[in-house]
């Protein structure tokens, strides 16, 4: 290991103050523009709110809408290892992407399909497992516990880890032969499984990992959920003699509702969208066995310098959570207003 | 009033601004290298960091930024920079990136940048691996960077001259102390369902991976040696059920395998005195397969200099300057003695150390029937198509024909698409 120095402290907050100093003064000289044309040339009523909102419009600009249209013109390009700097543009490429994505294999054999399914599978079991195991614990430690404090830190160990850190601890623990997965098994009377050489295994052993990452994150969200929840109602319910059971249907759950939704739908577009766990333990093998979309994504672009189709590839994927997004959002609001009426 | 009191406070605020970022920029030129070696202990990144101190001292305004990434990562965060027109200033990488990174036009070729002469000085199989489109695109650092066979002499006192030999020790030691159906020393490991681990065994049977750039994975020799590493696990069963290179690692410094295949790059670790307490380290080449009479050729490349294509004369000067520096016989003996690394120069590869010490004379006797890794962009085809078939034949749920067969199909698809 190479030891950490003064000297590198001091180089490293003179980099960082360095980059924020010219921000601060972009942002300066920004708002002085600002303030010349829209209050004093253009002399508009709404000048000020613009001028604040300007630093952030310009951020949102640079950070996310000259991506993705790059990235929509790259999805019209030929860019490829041979074409890397000087790659064309056009209808044509585009369109023979886009048709790529469904009429071959995305690597060598798994289709668009197959993996569209997989990710569906993966992203349906983890999330439901996330909500339950999440909701149970989330349950748990809402009633009065001694020790709560302690229950509460070590539930959230996982999420606390670095995902690269926990991901690699876990492949290891899948190991046929050293691993504590087997060892577990072979104590339970099971014979020991070829984790990592099997396929089928492997998607198991994935997702068992991602649903140990994912349920504090969820516990910690719908345990803020309950807290808000006030005593009265279920005092009330008790007086007229609701059951357990009942209470937590006919309270908890809709109470819960508003913070349970917004969750889940990050849940689905993160564990949708999730790479490193897949990826660190597997690289999608064996025999493309455990790839999901994303990780299919990543290869096809960074492995085989797919570039135009990698683009057009990332365009379909992102069609598919907007499309999810667009759903769930109708179905949940008409549902709202079903209530409300 | 109001005015004069904001514009005062913004101009003040910008002085203020301004002020520190003035004051911390001096007039400096910062070069960075990119480099492959990881962060371990005593490991060669930590001779680079001093190599570049020493280099700065003599060279005022200068400062070097050494950066080190996994080999992979190094590959793509290069592709991105350079795709950006700006990133290191030179690279110190392996050879296989200079066949994706020459189509791509992101590197420049060295024949002008250094002359004929200084190229002269180094051994010709080092430099013929970063040949291509007639021109020389990579300074070679160390050649080598093969496989071989560590054994631990403790375990076996003798290497295996054939692979019938060495199934035999194998089967003997591998043993089952405690009863519970599972070894818990071995006789063979190594990265089993790695590509680039396979490729001797395939060298041994009489097949490679590329004629030219042409794939040539549906052949006799692939199927022989996709069936010999098929049988080591389930019919003679001298190796691990699963072993990737961590574990093969850790195996053989616990003292549990008796052979290990793996690179130039990793003796230095198995000589430390932790492991020495397990381990007394022997090599030779991979045994000769039995049924060929061929030794196991493991692909030879090298740790090699590349220089970016954007990079500015200024640079480009200081990057040759460091290159010599490195290529220096001083600098390449202290590689080959404190990392076990052969050298790339002909001066410093006649040094009596390599004829003297055991262990770098078995990793030079490896080398000799090693096979040059192609650099071609195909390569890379022709590895991702190995691999899912490497790996369904190791899991035994397809047949070594079946798996031949399949890479050739792969390997031609994504070269077609590659080119598309």
């Amino acid at each position: 290991m190479i030891p950490l120095t003064w000297d590198m402290v001091v180089q490293g907050l003179v980099e960082a103050g360095r980059i924020l100093g010219l921000l601060a003064v972009g942002v300066v000289v920004l708002e002085l523009f600002a303030y010349f044309v829209f209050h004093r040339w253009l002399k508009l009523k709404h000048s000020l709110p613009l001028m604040l909102m300007l630093p952030a419009l310009v951020a949102v600009a640079a950070l996310i809408i000259y991506p993705f249209g790059f990235n929509l013109k790259l999805a019209f390009s030929n860019m490829s290892m041979y074409r890397f700097k000087n790659f064309s543009v056009g209808l044509s490429y585009g369109i023979e992407n886009f048709l790529d994505v469904f009429r071959a294999p995305v690597l060598q054999n798994v289709t668009f399909l197959k993996l569209l399914l997989r990710t569906v599978v993966w992203t349906a079991v983890n999330v439901v497992f996330h909500v339950l195991g999440g909701l149970f614990l989330a349950i748990l430690l809402n009633r009065p516990l001694k020790g709560k404090a302690i229950y509460r830190t070590l539930l959230t160990i996982p999420w606390a880890i670095p995902q690269v850190i926990a991901a690699l601890a876990w492949k290891n623990e899948f190991h046929y032969q050293y691993g504590f997965v087997n060892a577990m098994l072979k104590q339970l009377g099971f014979a020991p499984v070829q984790w990592l050489s099997d396929p089928r295994w492997a998607f198991v052993a994935v997702i068992i990992v991602n649903i140990w990452l994912g349920i504090p994150f969820m516990m910690v969200i719908l345990l803020g959920g309950l807290q808000s929840i006030s005593p009265e109602y279920y005092d009330a319910a008790q007086i007229d003699g609701a059951s357990g059971w009942q209470q937590f249907r006919s309270i908890t759950m809709p109470l819960l509702k508003p913070v349970l939704i917004p969750a889940t739908v990050l849940g689905v577009v993160w564990t949708f969208n999730n790479f490193n766990v897949i990826y660190l333990i597997t690289r999608g093998g064996p025999m493309e066995g455990t790839d999901i979309l994303v990780t299919s994504l990543y290869k096809a672009v960074f492995e085989f310098y797919r570039y135009g189709f990698g683009a057009a590839y990332s365009t379909v994927i992102l069609i598919i959570l907007l499309l999810f997004t667009w759903v769930h959002l109708r179905i949940t609001r008409g549902m709202g207003e079903a209530e409300g009426a | 009033m109001k005015r004069a009191f904001v514009l005062t406070l913004t101009s003040l605020l910008l002085v203020a601004l301004l002020l520190p970022v003035g004051a911390f920029a001096q007039k400096k030129v910062t070069f960075t290298l990119w480099t492959k070696e990881g962060e371990v202990a005593g490991g060669a990144l930590e001779d680079i960091v001093a190599l570049s101190k020493e280099f700065i001292k003599t060279r005022p305004g200068l400062t070097m930024e050494i950066v080190s990434y996994g080999v992979e990562d190094l590959r793509q965060n290069f592709q991105a920079a350079a795709f950006a027109g700006q990133g290191p200033d030179l690279l110190w990488t392996v050879s296989d990136h200079a066949g994706p990174f020459v189509a791509m036009e992101i590197i420049k070729p060295v024949d002008d940048i250094f002359g004929a002469e200084f190229l002269e000085g180094f051994v010709r199989p080092g430099l013929e691996v970063v040949e291509l489109e007639g021109k020389t695109w990579g300074v070679p650092i160390s050649v080598g960077n093969h496989l071989m066979l560590l054994y631990n002499k403790k375990l076996l006192p003798e290497a295996p001259q054939n692979t019938d030999e060495m199934i035999k020790v194998g089967q003997e030691l591998t043993v089952d102390v405690d009863n519970d159906g599972m070894p818990d020393q071995y006789g063979l490991v190594y990265n089993l369902n790695e590509p680039f681990f396979f490729a001797p065994w395939l060298g041994g049977f009489g097949g490679w991976p590329l004629d030219g750039v042409t794939p040539t994975l549906d052949t006799p020799g692939m199927v022989g040696a996709l069936q010999f590493v098929h049988d080591l696990k389930f019919v003679h069963k001298i190796v691990p059920v699963e072993c990737d290179y961590d574990a093969a690692d850790s195996l053989f410094k616990e003292g549990k395998a008796a052979m290990l295949v793996n690179g130039d790059w990793s003796i230095a670790e198995y000589q430390t005195p932790e492991v020495k307490a397990n381990v007394e380290l022997g090599i030779a080449r991979i045994p000769m397969i039995s049924e060929t009479g061929l030794w196991p050729a493991p692909m030879t490349s090298g740790i090699y200099f590349m220089i970016p294509d954007y990079l500015d004369d200024e640079k480009v000067a200081i990057a040759k300057e460091f290159v010599e520096f490195i290529s220096s016989d001083e600098v390449q003996v202290l590689f080959l003695e404190k990392h076990m690394r052969l050298p790339a120069t002909a001066t410093a590869l006649a040094h009596p150390s390599i004829s003297t010490d055991p262990l770098l004379k078995g990793s030079a006797d490896q080398m000799v029937v090693g096979k040059p890794m192609p650099t071609v962009p195909e390569m890379r085809a022709a590895w991702d198509a190995i691999r899912p078939n490497q790996e369904a034949v190791m899991a035994g749920k397809m047949t070594a024909e079946a798996a031949a067969k399949a890479m050739q199909e792969a390997a031609e698809k994504l070269i077609r698409e590659m080119n598309k």
